[in-house]
């Protein structure tokens, strides 16, 4: 599904990453731990051709990511807060999203069905520009805005900051059901090791620019993530 | 690398500031040093001292305006310092006063003493001659604040803004029509000023005053959490504009974009701004002596029908910083993008021009020239502006508190954008010196007409660029 060759990103002298190969298949969840600095979000806005790789490419579906926009109509993803567009309110928000992935008012219906109980009341029908949210439920919209157009792939980076833990244990539920039932292809970074392994079967550990580890999820996992990340 | 570069731009624009002041700096030092000579020289046996205090509201109303466009205001980062051991009021003083540095202060120093010591000194007494210099510099201070003041109130109350813009201007229709008049007003003021001195508690009084106004302004926008419920609006009703939803894609992008504009106190404050842009025009069509000046006429109608698209188009991209990743994550087509970006700066200039045809009242060449300069805008103009737009990699926090950030308010931000209005002018003197200035109007409309009938072409071209561009622009977004 998606496939890296020779990815490097550099920066003045420093190579903050450097990925030779990496292919990650359909219906993978893919895991990203590392440290800050390590390189994750650089990784994901290359593949979503928000930075100019300075070698390599990255392929969706045997496209190169920067010729075509065809991985725009099944690439859903929530970066960071510079996602979301904030003077709009949430309804404002996912109507707008809703026209640009060209569906219906029906599909918004739906959408807010599935949505509602990780919404739990907060973020529909309050007359609140997204920029009045609170950290939280910001990061609600957007993870939710990313799942809006049923994506085949999924990148999230650390989605779990910032929720309450219901939030958290319902957002895995979540990702669990799309991972099962709808064999989506994730990407997910995150600093929460339990988290993280809770949700995806592959989780790869990155450091200063490279992957160091790649690992199938296993009832060891977390011991070794751990192991490796205390100091 | 990416600092090293806007820091260039900074220096290059700094230069020519610099050059600017400088020029300014040996006008008004020639003015001063020869002050008595030259007034001899225009009013042969006039009372000068009169003729110099009926000119002092002018000055003050000409500095007045030049400062509130072009004066930077003086900001701080409020919340870095909200906890630290430093009494507010202090923040706040420091805020208020930090003003006082600003070199227009200073500058009407060099003609203000030499006028002083050289003209009212042997008229009076060398003790009045520094009364009347200090009354003087206590009322440019005073301008200084008052300017911020209503400044401030541009992000503010703006319509604060709009109603000393109406006062001044009928000010000076009623002195133009002879109802009152102020110079005499002006040297009357100053003529009692000189027979009883102690009136020179009056200026210090207004100078309290003004800075009072700024520091109890700023002092009542202290608290970042105060502002935020301020700025929880009434969510209005803009994304319900039935018209824009049946035009598709390209309706959904603009009433995006029309959101952005209202729900931003800086962008909104451009908006009320308009009525300066199309009042422009006030100034020269009334004086008959400029009927003929279509070099100058021109001028005005490109500013008056497309400065605020100007405006727009300039910062469009600028403005999307705080989610322009998104864009580029989303947005499908780019090329959908960039057209309802351009038929929304159209739209912008048309309103502009509609508004600007009641000018016809002046005379046909009047709306011939807005007619010719408003197709040049949106055919021309606009593309060239919007080429150029996708250049533009710094940040813009529009969702940042407003009482203490106007970014791109202050003299560079209107440098920038005077060769837009002056190319026209440019294009249309050699049509002029062949005695054929209507065929040079009929070229700059001309040139506009062909740019509507590639429109496609050059969103094409415009297209390459951004795609050239935008992981520059997006990553200068980010910071």
């Amino acid at each position: 599904m998606i496939e890296v060759k020779n990815l490097t990103k550099i920066y003045g002298n420093e190579t903050v990453l450097d990925i030779p190969g990496l292919t990650i298949h359909k219906g993978d969840s893919f895991g990203l731990v590392g440290n800050n600095g390590a390189g994750k979000t650089t990784f994901f806005r290359l593949i979503l051709d928000l930075i100019r790789a300075n070698t390599g490419i990255v392929k969706s579906k045997g496209d190169d990511v920067t010729s075509t926009a065809d991985w725009k109509y099944y690439t859903g993803s929530y970066l960071d807060q510079s996602f979301l567009i904030d003077f709009l309110t949430a309804e404002e928000y996912f109507e707008f999203l809703n026209q640009i992935h060209g569906l219906s008012k029906g599909d918004l219906e739906q959408f807010y069905i599935e949505f509602k109980e990780i919404f739990n009341d907060e973020i529909l029908g309050k007359e609140k520009f997204i920029r009045d949210l609170s950290h939280g439920n910001k990061q609600k919209v957007g993870i939710a805005a990313a799942l809006m157009a049923r994506p085949e792939i999924l990148i999230l980076d650390e989605p779990f900051n910032g929720l309450d833990p219901s939030t958290q244990i319902r957002m895995i539920k979540l990702l669990n059901n799309l991972k099962t039932n709808h064999h989506t292809t994730m990407l997910i970074s995150s600093h929460d090791l339990k988290h993280v392994t809770d949700v995806c079967q592959r989780i790869a550990i990155l450091e200063k620019g490279k992957i160091i580890h790649d690992l199938e999820t296993n009832r060891n996992t977390i011991g070794i993530l751990e192991n490796y990340f205390s100091v | 690398m990416r600092r090293s570069s806007l820091w260039q731009k900074n220096v290059a624009l700094n230069i020519v500031l610099g050059v600017l002041l400088l020029i300014m700096f040996l006008n008004l030092l020639f003015i001063g040093l020869f002050v008595d000579k030259i007034l001899e020289e225009l009013f042969p046996g006039g009372d000068h001292i009169v003729i110099v205090n009926g000119i002092i509201i002018y000055y003050l109303a000409i500095e007045f305006f030049i400062r509130f466009f072009i004066q930077a205001l003086p900001t701080l980062n409020i919340e870095t310092y909200l906890h630290l051991p430093i009494r507010k009021s202090s923040i706040v003083h420091y805020v208020a006063s930090k003003s006082i540095f600003v070199i227009g202060n200073y500058i009407s120093w060099i003609v203000l003493f030499p006028f002083a010591f050289k003209v009212i000194g042997p008229a009076y007494n060398a003790g009045m001659a520094w009364i009347w210099v200090l009354t003087l510099i206590l009322l440019v201070f005073s301008n200084n604040f008052f300017a911020t003041y209503i400044k401030r109130q541009l992000i503010g109350k703006s319509y604060i803004v709009g109603f000393i813009g109406l006062v001044f201007i009928s000010l000076i229709m009623l002195d133009y029509f002879g109802v009152i008049s102020l110079s005499a007003l002006s040297s009357s003021a100053f003529g009692q000023l000189l027979a009883h001195p102690f009136f020179v508690i009056v200026p210090l009084l207004i100078l309290i005053f003004t800075y009072g106004l700024n520091y109890f302004f700023l002092k009542s926008k202290l608290y970042p959490e105060e502002i935020n419920i301020k700025r929880k609006e009434k969510v209005d009703a803009l994304s319900n504009i039935k018209y824009l939803k049946t035009i598709g894609l390209t309706g959904l992008l603009i009433s995006l974009d029309m959101r952005l504009i209202w729900r931003h106190k800086r962008t909104r404050s451009i908006l009320f701004m308009a009525p300066i842009f199309l009042a422009y025009g006030l100034i020269f069509y009334p004086q008959t002596e400029y009927k003929g000046a279509y070099g100058l006429l021109i001028f005005v109608g490109i500013f008056m029908t497309g400065g605020m698209m100007l405006n727009y188009t300039n910062y469009c991209f600028g403005y999307e910083s705080n989610y322009f990743d998104n864009i580029l994550a989303n947005y499908k087509e780019f090329e959908r993008y960039l057209y309802g970006k351009y038929i929304f700066a159209v739209s912008i200039a048309s309103v502009c021009y509609i508004l600007t045809i009641p000018y016809v009242f002046f005379g046909t060449d009047i709306l011939l020239i807005n007619t010719m300069t408003f197709l040049y805008n949106i055919g021309f103009l606009s593309f060239v502006l919007f080429y150029f737009s996708t250049y533009s990699k710094k940040r813009m926090d529009l969702s940042k508190g407003a009482a203490f950030n106007y970014q791109g308010l202050g003299a560079s931000h209107w440098l920038s954008m005077l060769p837009a209005f002056l190319l026209p002018v440019f294009i249309y003197l050699p049509f002029k010196l062949m005695g054929m200035p209507k065929a040079g109007l009929l070229f700059i409309g001309a040139l506009g007409v062909a740019g509507l009938l590639f429109h496609k072409y050059l969103l094409g071209l415009i297209l390459k660029q951004f795609n050239k561009k935008k992981y520059d622009m997006a990553e200068g977004f980010r910071q």
